[in-house]
């Protein structure tokens, strides 16, 4: 970039004291208010369809551990995404197949200690497995005894207590035969040019990176936790950037992307995620009159008087409760008097320095 | 939103700063090390680099084709 350009272009940088923040906070909440409130579920549209509007950002910016429709995009090496067959056995590997999506029925039979599992062979062979390899699996996974018998699975528990054996059927049920447990169903689609990716509904994403054939420069969920644990803050903070930007996208809102990141970078400044609200940034606030002003004043000012708290009112809140001005913008900016040889100034200049 | 070395799309390029940039990034915009936002010394990232706890490091973002360089102090 030359001189020029850079001098031109430096006219309209953000100056210091520029309250970015509320700015960002407006300029998201505007459009906002044109967002759907309610996400709606379609019955019989087979692939997941993932919250969308104010549900969704309201999930992002209060930092929810998981979000309600996980969903992790994996895209495959140069080989794999070529091919439909190498992506289906990428496919293979990753949905996750319960025993309760096998199975029609359980029959417990408590005087012999048994659990028949009979199973929906059209739901095993949409998932490439026979009743022995279900037998078998099964028999790896829990350690009891399983034998094949025609179209279902008798399982000897060696046992008559009740309990134990209603627990152990239903143990059975939720075990995880075939795949990533946590990655959740995972579904081939194909791009514009010809490319094979996998859409899966979970985000188990530290156990998918650790598969062949799995580009893992591009592994992606919406799951911003997810990211974070296996990429680090930095992911975390891109990762909100674009689930943010995506969502307001989806609903044909336009919101620069620089107030996105502003929220994103408050959120991840601490080193991890912290929501927006109560337990994530405004309960960090040092000053005990902003956090009184926010909710449960009594009991802040309790603490605050009981401990002998100090607020040093260099806050927006506390100004404006005690009728100061704002330390912003132009009120960020303090004039002293400097008469010669005042020892007096010479020491208020020191408490006052800024920030 | 790639960086151009890293390991993934969506992280940015890390590395630990030595002593005199950093003190000048900090002395041109009158900060202390402590105002700097921060990384965990678990972060897998900061793992990958072996970044110790009151180590800088600096992450070359690259948001909305523009570049510049972001720094975390490593915490416990």
């Amino acid at each position: 970039m030359n001189e020029k350009k850079r001098e031109a272009i430096s006219e309209f940088d953000v100056h210091s004291g520029e309250p970015v923040g509320i700015i960002a906070a407006q300029s998201i909440g505007e459009p906002g208010t044109q967002m759907i409130l309610r996400t709606f579920h379609y019955a019989g549209i087979e692939a997941t369809i993932a919250t969308s509007g104010l549900p969704r950002i309201v999930e992002l910016v209060d930092a929810r551990k998981r979000p309600a429709t996980p969903i992790t995009y994996v895209y495959l090496d140069s080989e794999a995404r070529k091919s439909l067959e190498k992506a289906e056995s990428v496919a293979k590997r990753i949905n996750e197949v319960r025993m309760n999506g096998l199975v029609r029925r359980a029959i417990e039979n408590f005087s012999k200690g048994t659990v028949k599992l009979i199973l929906d062979m059209q739901a095993a062979e949409a998932v490439e497995l026979t009743a022995a390899q279900i037998a078998q699996k099964l028999a790896k996974a829990t350690g009891y005894e399983a034998s094949v018998e025609g179209g279902s699975i008798l399982i000897r528990l060696h046992t008559n207590n009740m309990k134990e054996i209603r627990s152990a059927s239903v143990r059975l049920m939720k075990k995880v035969i075939q795949g990533i447990e946590g990655a959740g169903k995972a579904i081939i689609q194909q791009d514009k040019s010809g490319t094979f990716y996998i859409i899966a509904a979970g985000s188990n994403v530290s156990e998918i990176i650790k598969l062949d054939g799995v580009d893992k420069s591009r592994l992606y969920t919406n799951d911003v936790f997810a990211m974070y644990n296996l990429f680090g803050i930095e992911a975390a903070r891109n990762t909100l950037v674009n689930e943010l930007k995506k969502t307001l996208k989806e609903q044909k809102i336009n919101v620069d992307e620089r107030h996105l990141a502003v929220v994103a970078d408050a959120m991840t400044y601490a080193g991890d995620i912290k929501g927006i609200g109560r337990h994530g940034l405004s309960g960090q606030k040092i000053s005990v009159f902003a956090k009184a002003a926010y909710e449960e004043t009594v009991k802040h000012l309790v603490n605050a008087a009981t401990f002998g708290e100090i607020d040093h009112m260099r806050g927006v809140t506390e100004n404006i409760l005690v009728g100061k001005q704002i330390p912003l913008g132009t009120g960020s900016v303090k004039l002293a008097i400097k008469r010669s040889g005042s020892k007096k100034v010479e020491s208020e200049k020191k408490q006052d320095k800024p920030q | 939103m790639a960086g151009k070395r890293g390991d993934h799309e969506y992280v940015p390029v890390h590395d630990i700063v030595d002593g005199k940039e950093l003190r000048t990034f900090l002395e041109e915009r009158k900060l202390k090390v402590e105002n700097l936002p921060k990384i965990f010394s678990t972060d897998p990232q900061a793992v990958k680099l072996g970044a110790k706890e009151g180590q800088v490091i600096r992450v070359k973002r690259n948001d909305h084709s523009n570049e510049y360089l972001y720094y975390r102090l490593v915490i416990k």
